[in-house]
């Protein structure tokens, strides 16, 4: 069933730009009016871009405030009104799902330089969610088009702590975890610029898993790549190479973010503690509902949706049901 | 200082603010969550007789203020997950624990689960469809003659007290809460979720994953209250027989819970409120009906109680 409102019935004159602006400006209103998308609020898609083999980075145009109260490790719940083919068949699988932002830009292509410089953020201000295709609902994402509705609420949960000036961050991902550690390492750097110290290391299966490598080499002072089958940088997990990241840290002035599978967030926090590292992690959990309703994405006695994403390593630690395989 | 404390059948209750069913209580972790706050008891997520995984999303969301949306789907883990559970758990409240299932059999040997398993009193969701021909575009607690037979069943086969909670989307609740009753239902829950559609004008279709949704929120508390009225005046005219009455719709503060409490309800069910805030609210909406009752004088929740159906009786 392909329905009328679905993008796939557009004609090629169709305008994008005046649509992206169009719901844009509706999302603005609605956050003034209530402070928060509660409701999702589809958007038309005005890019995708490949990163790597299955990964792709779905742009979206949003007003500049959503940006500006955006903290790095808050998620969006993104959901596809339609499937890649048009239709609306109602799913067999949960077809709404968190997601970090993994990259804000601000275009100002169109404005002359020198008046931007004294504007500040004017200028169409795209948000990208960088998704892997791992199942039926991020498969069927990285499968949209340009022009086809992404529709977010939010922003929703807990974020990051800021790093101190003076201090070192130290941010650990596997696979997709890439998107949020990159976000708390821009916000670091636009914030406390050369006042801070980011290393990186970013583990991933293989060479072709790579991506967001460019991005954190040019905001991190050394960035690290594993990859379990040692095809490109260090063969192995991240933790190999964080043993000597952490020798050379001062603890009391050092944090580490870590974002990806459980089965390696575990002994990175690990490490953390036994060194006296403030850690903090991004939880993934099977979350359905983002308000605290269904209580299907629990954590100890902790809520992933309204107590998560971000928690402090030494609770996590402590919890039963953390970092075992299946926890999802 | 004010007494809240009220003694229903199967469930005594140290204050009248419980939890409402769908939210959050279905598992151990989250049930002990609830029970830590100051909350005087818990209803379970309504359990079927298997495993049913949520609904597609989007499953719930603020749709505008005051107003929330929800198709969950009775995502829960199945009757014999939810007893070994509950056999392994001691929860620090009072649990009323909710139920569904597709015939009245079903009804009757969850509800013989749960009683085997230590359950002290049942809520039966009548909200769900039935899975006679012919019966499925209408939920069993629309018609009452479905209501009658399951709610004889459940309560010929436990000796447990059963609430029957009942939808307000019908012409007059007061029908149904009188074929619970007539049936031998020792309490009546109302309201559910009350029917609605959302659709978003630019994506040109409905926004929740199922299509079809329920209501909740503060926008039908003053639906809920009227539900409560209409039937707690049919028992006060004896039109039906007398119970208890479980009130829930929208309730976010001690004073909405006098509301319910002087239209005739004995305790009440809080569930959105847990979505705005945290389960602390519990502690807040306590203080709160503690402070106005003291203001106002009223010792404890049976002198308040009814009072503001007395301006209704004359009402035809």
């Amino acid at each position: 069933m392909t329905l009328r409102a679905s993008p796939i019935n557009r004609d090629d004159s169709f305008d994008l730009e005046a649509l992206a602006d169009s719901c844009s400006n509706r999302l603005e209103k609605e956050l003034d009016e209530k402070g928060k998308i509660g409701s999702p609020i589809p958007l038309p898609i005005v890019d995708i871009v490949s990163e790597s083999e299955g990964v792709k980075t779905i742009w979206i145009q949003v007003p500049s405030i959503l940006v500006s109260n955006y903290k790095p490790g808050q998620y969006f719940m993104c959901w596809n009104p339609y499937d890649a083919d048009g239709g609306m068949s109602r799913p067999n699988y949960n077809s709404e799902k968190p997601y970090s932002v993994g990259d804000i830009l601000i275009d100002r292509s169109e404005i002359d330089e020198v008046i931007a410089a004294d504007i500040g953020n004017k200028g169409r201000t795209l948000v990208g969610f960088t998704i892997k295709d791992l199942g039926k609902q991020s498969g069927e994402l990285t499968r949209m088009k340009k022009g086809d509705w992404f529709a977010i609420r939010g922003p929703f949960g807990t974020n990051f702590p800021t790093p101190n000036a003076g201090s070192t961050l130290l941010l650990v991902s596997g696979g997709i975890g890439s998107t949020p550690m990159h976000m708390a390492a821009r916000e670091a750097r636009q914030k406390l610029g050369d006042k801070v110290i980011i290393h990186a290391i970013m583990g991933f299966q293989n060479e072709n898993d790579v991506h967001y490598a460019a991005r954190m080499e040019k905001l991190c002072d050394s960035l690290t790549i594993t990859t379990d089958d040692g095809s490109l940088g260090i063969k192995g997990y991240p933790t190999a190479p964080l043993v000597e990241l952490i020798s050379n840290c001062d603890a009391n002035n050092t944090k580490l973010f870590t974002c990806g599978p459980e089965l390696m967030m575990k002994p990175v926090l690990e490490m953390a503690i036994n060194s006296k590292i403030e850690s903090y992690a991004a939880m993934e959990r099977y979350l359905p509902c983002s308000v605290g309703a269904c209580g299907l994405c629990m954590v100890g006695d902790r809520l992933t949706c309204k107590d998560g994403p971000v928690m402090e390593g030494d609770w996590l630690l402590q919890q039963d049901d953390f970092g075992i395989p299946n926890s999802h | 200082m004010a007494e809240l404390s009220v003694v229903l059948p199967g469930l005594s209750l140290s204050n009248p603010l419980m939890l409402a069913s769908g939210i959050q209580g279905g598992s151990a972790a989250a049930l002990h969550r609830v029970a830590s706050s100051r909350c005087g008891g818990l209803v379970s997520k309504s359990i079927g007789p298997s495993p049913r995984e949520i609904y597609p999303g989007p499953v719930c969301v603020e749709a505008m203020d005051s107003v929330i949306l929800n198709a969950m789907g009775l995502p829960n883990p199945g009757v014999d997950a939810f007893t070994t559970m509950m056999k392994e758990n001691n929860f620090a409240k009072p649990m009323l624990v909710s139920i569904f299932g597709p015939d009245s059999d079903t009804f009757v040997s969850i509800a013989q689960e749960m009683e085997k398993a230590g359950a002290t009193a049942l809520e039966l969701n009548l909200s769900c469809p039935h899975s006679k021909p012919g019966s499925r575009a209408l939920i069993v607690g629309q018609q009452p003659e479905l209501i009658r037979e399951y709610v004889r069943a459940v309560k010929d086969s436990v000796n447990i007290p059963v609430y029957a909670k009942l939808t307000p989307n019908t012409a007059s609740v007061s029908i149904e809460a009188k074929a619970a009753l007539e049936a031998g239902a020792d309490g009546i829950c109302l309201i559910n979720t009350v029917s609605a559609l959302e659709v978003d004008p630019f994506a040109g279709r409905p926004i929740i994953g199922n299509l079809l949704c329920g209501m909740s929120g503060p926008a039908i508390r003053p639906i809920a209250q009227r539900k409560v009225a209409e039937v707690a005046l049919a028992m006060r005219r004896g039109e039906i027989p007398t119970a208890p009455i479980l009130g829930m719709g929208g309730i976010t503060t001690g004073l909405d819970v006098a509301r319910f409490i002087m239209l005739g309800a004995d305790a009440v069910q809080i569930g959105s409120a847990l979505i705005y805030e945290d389960v602390d609210i519990f502690g807040k909406i306590e203080n709160e009906l503690i402070e106005f009752m003291e203001v106002q004088d009223y010792p404890d929740l049976n002198s308040m109680r009814g009072i503001a159906l007395d301006s209704l009786e004359e009402l035809n």
